[in-house]
């Protein structure tokens, strides 16, 4: 915004018409075939949710009838109390909070140090070398290597939530790696002189100058191994042994049989399974925004 | 798979463990509270795995029933299959397995994954014609019972008996009544039939398995096919083309008498629309029962064999062993594993998981299905007059549904079966190998 209007200074006679359509700052007019572009887009939103909401209160024979859209008469709230019994709900939380915090803090640390690391010492043929090679991992789809991974994380005894960290930070590395990289790059080199001159070591550079930097971009990797892990369905299933460590997107799965669909407390679960993602969405939307614009222009 | 592991390995592997554990333990305070299967202070702790999601409670209260004769065995129930191939992977497999017993469960038999039943005391109460289809799969070394059946399920068509009383129209017993009984009600306005041809695999296990059972020996012709091998040609006798011909008019005439739109209603539409009492009848096995009282807790259903011939007598149901009990081979508490089993095939708790889930007993003394909505396919499973499905035998790289559907929509039946019989051809050549 601020660079284009300086760039424009010479355009000031034909302001009134041209700027009224795109700039509602300053006209104050609204574009309303974008508005219900707008509108139309957030239904791809809004209806889903809708459904999932309408649904998880609806009882067994309210689901069959009408077309769905309908909003049910008496609601029935027992769903999410049945919800909650049935899948266990504190224990596979607290299992799906475990493995989601610990992913993400692991992530965090791993990656951004990784990350300093590689960015820090570009010119050695060996951080060169380890980039292109923690990239590569990028293309080796997880399904090829699921089953050695069970066995040696079975050797390990890390076939619980633990397991399932581990497996996401180490996971999370190339790609996360990634953003970070890009994002050390555009840090000033002479910052962190000047701190070494003050005497300061390579471990309180990255922790007193660096770390708090990449705060944007600790958001968006924040975010996403946030969403990675809390949705996470393939390693966990495979990966928890004890099915009283299973996190929730796998114990929901007690609702989805061969042939019969409990419609209506899976999507109740699905929604108390979801706040948390709401939750951290909404209150770190900000940060998430600014982080992937920081990462997009280098 | 499950290799037993070489004799030098164990000090190595449980110093990594140690190592892996002590590394897990400094991070997280959570692994500890993980159950360590195997005995603790004189209990053994059971694995369950069973793959029926909606029947998990019932278990939960057939495990505590069982916990209390059995104090010194803890039962822990995991519905998720999903872990069963890591199990193995993991050399740490659930002790107790239950799964529909088809091809799939047949490849693990093969493998040897499961234990031998046959000395159980249980198993010389279980009907001989039931553990037959187990046993036609395939036995592990040629003689063992790697799996007894718990609960089988009988499929039939699924028929509202509302709309049969009102049109005066008795249960068919033979084709020509059955065509009878689809003209009446299409006479009166009624759908005879309803189709979810848009879900593939309802048109497989419907009006084409119950076509094909009905009018030649599935499992007779799939070992004929079987031992023929990559020599199969449209032209050999054993082919699908010179088999399954006659039958194919009779699907295309079902077709014919299923509700306009069929193509792009799904299984979820069919019940919620069977359930309104939009049409007569539904190709359907007891599994879609829950769906359809859940949605109209009122409809009166019924179910009946198809009867595909103008003998009453070669009438059969479409049956499939919807759970199967095993033991995995090498689970560390063979004898408490023996005794769940032992325990969950005890007449009251079969006969009773049987009559509540609209299935079958597999004992040889069962007491015949009261329950209404299954009765009438009593005499079918008392004559032992029932075939597993033609599908169930084709392996999982021939996608047969799709052909079958395709079948339905261009009624190009001599293309579907060299289809059927080129795929066929070419899985063979590619494992003979």
């Amino acid at each position: 915004m601020a660079s284009s209007t300086l760039t424009r200074p010479s355009l000031p006679a034909t302001k009134a018409p041209a700027r009224s359509r795109t700039s509602g700052r300053e006209g104050f007019k609204i574009n309303w075939w974008l508005t219900a572009l707008m509108l139309v887009a957030s239904l791809t939103v809004l209806l889903p949710l809708y459904f999932t909401v309408a649904m998880a209160l609806k009882s067994p024979d309210q689901i069959g009838t009408g077309t769905g859209l309908a909003w049910p008469t008496p609601m029935n709230w027992e769903n999410f109390a049945a919800a909650y019994v049935a899948t266990n709900f504190p224990r596979a939380f607290m299992s799906t909070a475990f493995v989601t915090v610990f992913s993400v803090l692991g992530s965090l640390a791993c990656s951004s140090l990784v990350a300093y690391a590689i960015a820090r010492n570009w010119n050695h043929r060996f951080f060169r070398g380890s980039f292109v090679y923690l990239l590569s991992a990028m293309f080796i789809p997880f399904p090829v290597i699921i089953l050695p991974l069970i066995k040696q994380t079975a050797l390990l005894g890390l076939d619980n939530p633990a397991g399932v960290v581990f497996l996401h930070v180490l996971g999370g590395i190339s790609f996360n790696a990634l953003l970070y990289i890009a994002f050390v790059r555009s840090i000033p080199v002479e910052l962190e002189e000047s701190a070494r001159m003050d005497g300061a070591t390579t471990w309180q550079v990255f922790r007193k100058i660096i770390f708090p930097l990449l705060a944007p971009m600790n958001a968006t990797v924040g975010i996403f191994a946030f969403l990675g892990s809390w949705n996470d369905f393939l390693l966990p299933q495979m990966m928890i042994a004890d099915p009283a460590l299973q996190t929730l997107p796998v114990v929901q799965m007690l609702f989805q049989g061969e042939f019969n669909t409990n419609y209506s407390l899976a999507f109740a679960s699905y929604l108390m399974a979801m706040a948390p993602t709401l939750v951290v969405y909404i209150l770190a939307q900000r940060w998430v925004l600014s982080g992937v614009m920081r990462g997009a222009v280098k | 798979m499950n290799a037993s592991v070489p004799a030098s390995l164990p000090s190595r592997r449980s110093l990594l463990r140690a190592v892996g554990l002590a590394g897990a333990a400094a991070v997280l305070p959570l692994t500890g509270c993980g159950a360590e299967a195997g005995r603790q202070n004189g209990v053994t702790t059971l694995r369950f795995m069973q793959n029926k999601p909606e029947v998990v409670d019932y278990f939960n209260q057939v495990i505590k029933d069982f916990e209390a004769l059995n104090p010194d065995i803890r039962v822990i129930q995991d519905f998720n299959e999903g872990n069963f191939v890591p199990g193995l992977v993991r050399n740490d497999p659930p002790d107790v397995v239950t799964r529909g017993f088809a091809q799939a469960t047949a490849d693990f038999v093969k493998k040897g994954i499961f234990a031998d039943l046959a000395d159980l005391p249980a198993a010389a109460t279980i009907n001989p014609e039931m553990q037959e289809l187990i046993s036609s799969w395939g036995r592990y070394s040629g003689n063992e019972t790697s799996a007894l059946p718990f609960s089988v399920a009988a499929a039939g068509v699924i028929y509202n008996r509302d709309i049969f009383d009102a049109n005066g129209v008795a249960v068919p017993t033979t084709w020509d009544e059955f065509v009878a009984a689809c003209e009446t009600f299409k006479a009166a306005g009624i759908a005879p039939i309803y189709g979810t041809y848009k879900d593939p695999w309802t048109l497989a296990q419907g009006m084409f398995d119950y076509v094909a059972g009905g009018s030649l020996d599935v499992a007779g012709f799939f070992a004929k096919l079987t031992a023929t091998g990559a020599d199969i040609s449209t032209a050999a006798p054993e082919s699908f083309t010179n088999n399954f011909g006659p039958a194919l008019p009779k699907m295309l005439q079902l077709a014919s008498f299923a509700q306009g739109g069929a193509e792009s209603k799904n299984y979820a539409d069919g019940n919620a629309a069977f359930a309104k009492g939009q049409a007569a009848m539904y190709l359907q096995g007891p599994w879609a029962l829950s769906q359809l009282i859940a949605a109209n807790p009122g409809i009166r259903l019924g179910t009946f064999p198809l009867p595909v011939t103008n003998n009453p007598e070669e009438t059969k149901a479409r049956v499939n062993v919807d759970m199967a009990l095993s033991i995995t081979r090498n689970t560390p508490n063979m004898a408490a594993a023996q005794r769940f089993v032992g325990y969950l095939l005890e007449p009251a708790v079969v006969n009773t998981y049987n009559e509540k889930n609209a299935a079958f007993s597999p004992l040889k003394d069962a007491p015949a299905v009261t329950n209404p909505q299954i009765s009438g396919l009593n005499h079918s499973i008392k004559e032992a007059r029932y075939f597993q499905g033609a599908v169930t035998y084709f392996p999982p790289s021939v996608p047969v549904n799709n052909y079958i559907q395709s079948f339905v929509y261009s009624q190009n039946g001599d293309q579907f079966l060299s289809a059927l019989d080129d795929e066929w051809r070419r899985v063979a050549e590619r494992t003979a190998a």
